[in-house]
């Protein structure tokens, strides 16, 4: 099933499908890049940032980022 | 004088090296126009003294906020400095991504596995010498708190070259690209 990431709930797992290409060469540095792995660590209330998991480093992104990158999680 | 930069995402031990290779020699400065400091210092490299600076943690060239655009900015400044790129072993994939946009802006790149003890506790196997060979310029293993790998490190630095990204791309038979 396809979701945004920052859709995701604490804790669910997902790979990376697409990153809106005006966000691609903005994360790559932080190892998020389509075909990766996530695991939802955090999500901070009030629209803050969420924290994800991706090669066992934590990185947060704000929301507005998060709901630009599609995700496929398992159902 | 020579200088050596040493850029690296953000805490993977750039201040912890910096402090062990610049010693007691340090100073402070800010850079203008921003709130980020950056520090530099001296140090010894093959009986000459260089200048060493400790530049803001940057995820990429692509900079996302003030300490990030000084980074990139310090980079473009100093076209004819050494970079030592410090990357956080336990995450190697983020760090290499960096090193590899400064490689391929043509600098003189020495590559520092920084927190090496702190992957091999993690169960992160890396092969130096297979990176180093497939990078085409040196890869140190160091633990800057400990000090360890600081000696092999500063030896290596002489050995800094610039690498063909076009040739990594051919060893690890990837296609390249671009995000635009």
């Amino acid at each position: 099933m396809e979701k945004k990431l920052s859709q995701m709930k604490y804790e669910e797992k997902g790979r990376i499908k697409v990153i809106d290409q005006s966000l691609k060469a903005q994360i790559a540095g932080m190892g998020i890049r389509e075909g990766k792995e996530v695991e939802m660590m955090t999500k901070q209330p009030i629209k803050g940032p969420v924290v994800v998991n991706v090669d066992r480093a934590n990185t947060s992104i704000g929301l507005g980022l998060a709901d630009r990158i599609i995700v496929e999680v398992e159902e | 004088m020579k200088k050596v930069l040493l850029m690296g995402q953000a805490n993977v031990g750039k201040s912890a090296l910096f402090n062990r290779l610049a010693g007691a020699r340090v100073t402070e400065s800010n850079y203008p126009g921003t709130t980020v400091d950056f520090a530099k210092g001296r140090m010894r490299l093959n009986h000459e003294d260089v200048e060493i600076i400790d530049v803001p943690g940057t995820f990429s060239l692509e900079p996302k906020d003030k300490a990030e655009e000084v980074a990139v900015r310090m980079l473009e400044q100093e076209k004819d400095a050494l970079v030592v790129c410090i990357i956080d072993s336990s995450k190697i994939e983020r760090g290499l991504y960096l090193a590899l946009e400064i490689m391929e802006k043509g600098y003189p790149v020495v590559v520092a596995l920084n927190m090496w003890d702190v992957a091999k506790n993690g169960n992160v196997k890396i092969n130096a010498p297979k990176l180093e060979q497939i990078l085409g310029v040196p890869v140190v293993p160091t633990v800057a708190t400990r000090g360890e790998g600081l000696k092999e490190l500063v030896l290596r630095i002489e050995n800094a070259t610039s690498a063909s990204i076009e040739e990594v791309m051919e060893k690890v038979g990837g296609k390249g690209g671009t995000f635009n």
